[in-house]
């Protein structure tokens, strides 16, 4: 009875409220800090002269409009442009760079699945099931050759969480950059993912109970979610309490780069700084050397240049 | 120049995430790598900007010599700087250490000290902020990555904050813009707070705060440079030019860097603007008070590069010129593109829209700033057919152009001096793809490093551009690097020398200036500006 409640009820209940709270908080945080300069990195061309035309990387690698710059945030946040800039730099034997898209790859596949996976989610949430989950779910379904169907982003996922991880253990440089948090976040999602797959190939649970009680939860019906929540099977706690760790670890971790990157100021402006003057809130007043005390220093060799009329000849 | 290895070996190493939290201190210090403290007469000029910098210290001391109260000053300062700078803020807290940015550092790739990837520059600051403004890292400590701020912490933010040039490399590469100058500058505003500070862009600055530039040069002595500029002008091309100088309601002000005034390579491009303007009939003057485009400010603080970028603005009211024109400087770029015209809003009325007086083109992407890029200029008038331009004078050189940084990735200037090179040579040839345009690499000497004590960082730091130049010196024979940065015209002959490379290095006005057919040329050329032989179309 106690279990379930704790583990069916109270520990989500925190952990979503932590995660809304936390998240706000941070945003605000953010959003009170003034921006005072406007520092977009170019990686194209500029807006320049009529006859140096801009071609489309030039325009969202560069913006100069809202709306390139609202593109160059899409590509950044739909196709991770940046890093599909990625280069490695080979020591030997010839100090060579080359394209090197690997992260780029694992991080795609990392986060278009989890899309995926939390679209499937949906399932438990609503009621009825939305169109788009059921179909994308049954699109992305390996049917036929293995039974039960195998959903491959949710295996897709723990592939690329491995190999990420796998970068940070095997390769010197993101050895020696990784912080425990960097691997307790990896770990924390692999046990997440990996206890989902259990579940849905192996540990059978009672999916009507869950929805039950999902439902009960999102429409505050507390007293129904506990009687619900001592029928399911404890495999489903561990995948729900390690989901709730995340959340409620979430506003605290670097995991806030999902909502920081709509924030970058390298990113999210426009590169038309000598059009639009962007305005410091703060701007200090900073007293310098006036013209007039500048002259009063070198009056001699001012009034020298303006006796020879303000211009210097050369004297052949 | 002190003497050279015949290798210089690169030694990576990959110490544990703890080891990476543990402050490299004086003792570590490497001779080549550590800049020398501010000098006592700039830091009482700075005295508002820059406290306690008067007192006797040295980076290889034990003790610093720190304020009492150095620790609680620190932290307000940071605390300030998190609330006045959103990026700095973000870029605390949004950082995932994938590594894309790790060997995109030149510094990083050329001394293979851990500590130069430009994420773990970034963990320096971070680890503290991490300690005092979140809660994860005041509970869990040095497993959530924090720090405890000790005097050694501010010696290893000492000589790494200032191994930095600044060059956002890094940043074109993050999938979060992820941007380390700002983190960087930031860093060193806060050391500024208790008084930790180098020697070098101090020297500048107070010198700049004082006579209008960098080098100190009077205005006699600025007058001075321009008229030598004009008698080399006479001697190599028989054209006798008045140069205005101070001249009040001219058109269009003229700002060049500093260096250009007398420095070699620079002097050559020097000679170029002269002739250039003269050569189209340019209502334009230079000025002694705002003789300084670039704009040390911009590696210590906010308030010190508002210091030195006012009188530009001021000087263009007092003048009552109509707009500006900047000349070839890397970081001058960075400010009179993106700072400048923030930090002096509102600008003075007087402006007028920057209309180019020899073609009306209106200068669109300037219309609010009134500052627009000589190589911008350069490239409409060359468009637009007003001069006559001779490529087979610049037959001698085989160009090859280098990105500076500022101007590259701050401003996303790539096809404009291409534009005017193009015109004005036969033989241009492009670097390889991952070392020109946004992916260009530093001179190695930028963001405040341009100096002798830290040669070691620079020729390492230089080390990515040197090899990719080497690749096209093999290929195509090049012997010229064209850049349009000042830094880079001071740093790379040096560079030159130290890896063994055939090249000269020079600016896109000097390309110009020679290939430039004047009106009043009496007798063909045989000189390039540099009084080298011409020779036309030989292979």
């Amino acid at each position: 009875m106690i279990g379930g409640a704790v583990f069916g009820v109270v520990i989500p209940y925190v952990a979503i409220a932590v995660f809304i709270v936390g998240v706000i908080y941070k945003i605000i945080g953010w959003a009170n800090s003034a921006v005072p300069l406007k520092i977009p990195t170019t990686c194209g061309q500029q807006y320049t002269l009529p006859f140096l035309r801009r071609n489309i990387y030039d325009r969202f690698d560069c913006p100069q409009t809202m709306w390139e710059t609202v593109g160059r945030m899409f590509f950044e946040i739909f196709f991770f442009r940046s890093l599909f800039r990625n280069t490695r730099f080979y020591y030997a034997p010839q100090m060579k760079y080359k394209d090197a898209r690997w992260l780029w790859l694992f991080g795609i596949a990392f986060h278009y699945s989890l899309l995926l996976v939390l679209i499937d989610h949906l399932r438990f949430f609503m009621n009825p099931v939305p169109w788009f989950s059921s179909k994308l779910t049954d699109g992305l379904s390996l049917t036929g050759v293995f039974v039960p169907t195998l959903y491959l982003p949710g295996l897709l996922i723990v592939v690329a969480l491995a190999l990420l991880w796998a970068r940070r253990l095997f390769f010197g440089k993101e050895r020696t950059i990784s912080l425990p948090s960097d691997h307790f976040v990896l770990i924390l999602l692999l046990a997440i993912t990996i206890s989902g797959n259990l579940m849905r190939y192996f540990y059978k649970v009672d999916l009507e109970g869950v929805k039950e009680l999902i439902l009960c939860l999102s429409t505050f019906n507390v007293a129904r979610a506990v009687s619900i929540a001592d029928t399911i099977g404890p495999v489903l706690y561990i995948h729900l309490t390690l989901v709730s760790i995340l959340l409620a670890y979430f506003p605290f971790s670097k995991l806030m780069h999902s909502a920081g990157v709509f924030f970058s100021p390298t990113r999210n402006m426009p590169n038309d700084n000598r059009v639009h003057i962007h305005i410091n809130p703060w701007n200090p007043e900073v007293k310098g050397i006036t013209y007039e005390q500048y002259y009063e220093m070198y009056k001699d060799q001012l009034d020298e240049i303006a006796e020879n009329g303000y211009k210097v000849k050369p004297e052949v | 120049m002190e003497e050279q290895p015949e290798v210089v070996k690169i030694e990576q190493k990959f110490p544990s995430w703890r080891d990476m939290l543990k402050p490299v201190t004086e003792k570590d210090f490497k001779h080549g790598f550590y800049h020398y403290p501010i000098l006592k007469r700039d830091a009482e000029y700075l005295k508002d900007y820059i406290p306690f910098g008067t007192r006797d210290w040295d980076p290889l001391d034990k003790d610093w010599k720190l304020p009492e109260d150095w620790k609680e000053r620190f932290l307000n300062a940071f605390k300030d700087k998190l609330e006045k700078y959103r990026p700095f803020k973000l870029y605390m807290d949004i950082c995932v250490r994938c590594g894309a940015c790790a060997d995109k550092c030149h510094y990083y790739l050329g001394t293979g000290d851990p500590k130069n990837m430009p994420v773990a520059r970034a963990e320096l600051l971070r680890s503290i902020y991490r300690r005092y403004f979140t809660k994860s890292g005041r509970i869990f400590k040095e497993w959530a990555g924090a720090r405890e701020l000790t005097e050694d912490v501010v010696k290893e933010l000492y000589y790494y904050l200032y191994q930095c040039s600044l060059c956002r490399r890094c940043s074109a590469f993050c999938p979060y813009g992820i941007d380390t100058a700002e983190i960087v500058w930031r860093g060193r505003e806060i050391l500024n707070s208790i008084g930790v500070t180098h020697r070098f862009t101090p020297i500048s600055i107070a010198a700049c705060a004082r006579t209008g530039n960098h080098l100190g040069l009077l205005p006699g002595g600025m007058a001075g440079a321009l008229q030598s500029a004009a008698e080399d002008i006479a001697e190599i091309t028989g054209v006798e030019i008045e140069v205005p100088i101070n001249k009040k309601g001219a058109e269009v002000l003229f700002v060049a860097p500093s260096g250009d005034y007398f420095a070699t390579p620079h002097w050559f491009g020097f000679m170029g603007y002269i002739m250039f303007f003269h050569e189209i009939g340019l209502d334009y003057t230079w000025s002694t008070y705002a003789g300084e485009g670039g704009n040390f400010g911009t590696f210590q603080s906010y308030e010190l590069a508002k210091l030195l970028n006012q009188k530009i603005y001021h000087e263009a009211e007092r003048l009552g010129v109509k707009w500006i024109i900047g000349g070839e400087c890397g970081h001058m770029w960075r400010d009179k593109h993106q700072f400048m015209a923030t930090m002096n809003y509102p600008l003075p009325s007087t402006l007028e829209d920057p209309v180019n007086p020899i073609t009306g083109t209106y200068f669109e992407n300037a219309a609010e700033s009134k500052m627009v890029h000589i190589a911008e200029f350069v490239a409409d008038v060359i468009k637009h057919k007003k001069v006559k331009l001779d490529k087979s004078r610049n037959d001698h050189w085989k160009v090859t152009f280098h990105d500076s940084c500022n101007p590259a990735r701050a401003m996303g200037l790539f096809e404009e001096p291409r534009y005017v090179i193009q015109s004005c040579c036969n033989y241009f040839y492009e670097m390889p793809e991952h070392t020109i345009r946004e992916k260009t690499y530093c001179c190695g000497s930028g963001g405040g490093n341009l100096t002798e004590e830290v040669m070691d960082l620079r020729m390492r730091g230089g080390m990515p551009r040197a090899l990719a130049l080497k690749e096209v010196v093999k290929k195509h024979g090049v012997n010229f690097m064209c850049t349009i940065c000042a830094q880079d015209k001071a740093a790379f002959p040096i560079l030159m020398e130290y890896w063994k490379l055939p090249v000269e290095i020079g600016a896109m006005m000097e390309l110009v200036g020679n290939a430039l057919i004047m009106k009043d040329e009496e007798q063909e050329r045989t000189l390039d500006l540099r009084g080298n032989p011409l020779k036309r179309g030989e292979e």
